[in-house]
């Protein structure tokens, strides 16, 4: 049996497979499926310091092998993540990555604090990228703060400052080169970078001329993104020193396999979960499976042994 | 506890046009569903569609469950040319189910259109538990819409018709006709169908003074409370509870948790008093 564990700037995981936030709720939605401490690590929903609504519905849409969300950071915030949403993360024991969402860069950094001090993560990853909340804070001529490498760099560093637990900062793929807000992580101090989140998008009713998604635009995810996630992660591989968490319709584990060839340390499922809800825990089996199969004694010997 | 199975169909037959009912062997599902309560169901083995598609439990036998399907986009497409013997990826229980309380005195069921899916399954499970059937109104836009009527007459229910062209029972909609079978207090209303309907019959239930529960369909991805996908408004006022899950937190609501104030009327009790 190949060994599967990794440790993620600081984070060891029995196995490199987690899921992408969002993807996975506070993770007792999915226990019903399968035992998730059987994951290297979960990823929560985006928390942020107060509850957000959201925005409004319709939020969905499905496309072609995927499907646009425009959930608009929808949560519990952290005093009840705190209280109802942590206790059973915590009693099955799963390394627990909190991914946070904060109105400028003070916001992240108190998220942090917080959430360090009173043990409600093992690790940080910060959303730097969501496409559906329109905060007028992160403007600097970017509609994201992941679409500028000086605001990523500035809000890693403060976060990073913030706390001792691993931190991963989450990019936006909409960007026109991945390496430069990449970089700009590495530089503010970040463990990992995750990459990537969804690829803006739409779709429109012809019959009634409206957009699907009330908030118009929405993200994309699903196996539709998966060769654009896989080309990015593997550009920022090549320049990068930290390791690098992929996510973008992986969907099983030769999808996973990909990823790790391609640079990856760790992978996350994503809305795979929607469709099956153990895929998963299918992908870590399977990694070990392929280990087993190709003659690797440890996971990380895949680790960007892309051959050309 | 929710599982997924792979579940062989046992019969695909057109119930109306465009319209049949899907009944797959299910022995654990079948078990633990109760009426008003749904499975998410993969269409496809390839990528696309990529999302399950929820459907209330329309019937639930022993071993096996039935869903009422509207054929309309590519999945229920797909799931209309199922053969017998084929397997089909069934994810369920999910969901809340509808409260059924026998110490009600009167059991009204309204069902709009396809909103009729879940109510065999609840008539049903009304006679089980309280002994009696219930009273249901079956609303469509024409005549051959009209679904399980017979379904509901043999369970031994009063049966009423209304269509929006008056091609069968009466002409007009179905809060009109509830209003006029006069519900009071410590009677139950359940209903399910299009918002404008079910807004309307919140309204007469509200001026009424009797309970109501609503399910309410949504397109979601997960079926789980997982994705926030498919969410509605509610009269909570705080951020973290304005939006509930279809999902999880329902499908089925009491009536008076949802905001109905952003919904369209199929009916208005209000300008009824003035005809």
């Amino acid at each position: 049996m190949a060994n599967l564990q990794i440790n993620l700037g600081g984070l060891v995981m029995k196995n490199p497979v987690t899921v992408a936030s969002g993807t996975f709720g506070y993770g007792q939605e999915y226990n019903d499926y399968f035992d998730i401490a059987r994951l290297g690590a979960v990823t929560t929903k985006s928390l942020t310091l107060k509850p957000r609504a959201g925005n409004k519905p319709p939020r969905i849409y499905e496309t072609p092998a995927g499907m646009l969300n425009a959930i608009g950071l929808q949560n519990v915030g952290l005093d009840v993540y705190l209280e109802q949403k942590l206790p059973f993360l915590r009693s099955k024991g799963v390394p627990i990555i909190a991914n946070i969402y904060g109105h400028g860069p003070e916001e992240y950094a108190e998220m942090a604090r917080k959430l360090e001090a009173a043990g409600g993560a093992d690790a940080f990853e910060a959303n730097l990228s969501c496409p559906n909340v329109h905060d007028a804070r992160n403007v600097k001529g970017a509609a994201l703060v992941s679409q500028s490498p000086e605001l990523v760099a500035e809000y890693t560093k403060i976060i990073r400052s913030a706390t001792k637990l691993p931190l991963y900062v989450k990019l936006s793929p909409n960007v026109a080169n991945i390496c430069e807000p990449a970089l700009a992580a590495q530089e503010g101090g970040a463990d990992a970078v995750s990459l990537i989140n969804t690829l803006l998008g739409m779709a429109i009713d012809p019959e009634t001329r409206r957009p699907r998604l009330k908030n118009i635009v929405g993200g994309l995810s699903g196996p539709a993104i998966r060769p654009v996630a896989l080309k990015m992660v593997w550009d920022a591989a090549r320049v990068l020193k930290v390791p690098i968490i992929a996510m973008g319709g992986i969907c099983n584990a030769s999808d996973a396999i990909q990823f790790f060839l391609a640079g990856a340390t760790a992978v996350a499922a994503g809305c795979i979960s929607f469709r099956t809800p153990d895929a998963a825990a299918q992908m870590v089996d399977g990694i070990a499976a392929y280990c087993e199969r190709h003659g690797a004694a440890d996971v990380k010997e895949l680790i960007g042994a892309m051959e050309l | 506890m929710p599982c997924v199975m792979e579940c062989p169909v046992v019969v695909l037959k057109e119930v109306a046009p465009s319209h049949c009912l899907l009944t797959v062997r299910a022995p654990e599902i079948a078990r633990e569903a109760r009426p008003g309560q749904f499975a998410m169901l993969l269409v496809a083995d390839g990528l696309a569609p990529f999302l399950r598609r929820p459907f209330s439990f329309s019937r639930i036998y022993q071993d096996s469950v039935g869903f009422l399907i509207k054929v309309g986009g590519q999945g229920t497409r797909l799931l209309a040319q199922c053969q017998p013997g084929q397997t089909i990826s069934v994810q369920g229980p999910l969901g809340n189910g509808f409260n059924i309380d026998p110490a009600r005195e009167r059991h009204i069921i309204v069902a709009g259109g396809m909103g009729v899916a879940p109510c065999p399954a609840l008539a049903e499970g009304l006679v089980r538990v309280c002994g009696k059937a219930p009273e249901v109104i079956i609303g469509a836009r024409t005549a051959d819409l009209i679904l399980c009527e017979r379904d509901f007459r043999e369970m031994g229910c009063t049966v009423h018709i209304v269509t929006d062209d008056g091609s069968a029972g009466e002409k007009g909609a179905a809060a009109h006709i509830l209003d006029h079978l006069s519900p009071q207090k410590g009677d139950m209303i359940y209903a399910c169908g299009p918002m404008p309907m079910l807004a309307s019959i919140s309204l007469v239930a509200e001026a009424r003074g009797v309970d109501c529960q609503v399910s309410l369909e949504a397109n979601m991805a997960c079926g789980d409370g997982a994705c926030l996908g498919c969410v509605v408004e509610s009269r909570y006022e705080t951020e973290g509870e304005k939006m509930v899950r279809v999902c999880k937190d329902g499908p089925v609501f009491d009536s008076k948790v949802i905001d109905w104030t952003i919904h369209n009327l199929a009916y208005d009790p209000a300008m009824d008093k003035g005809r």
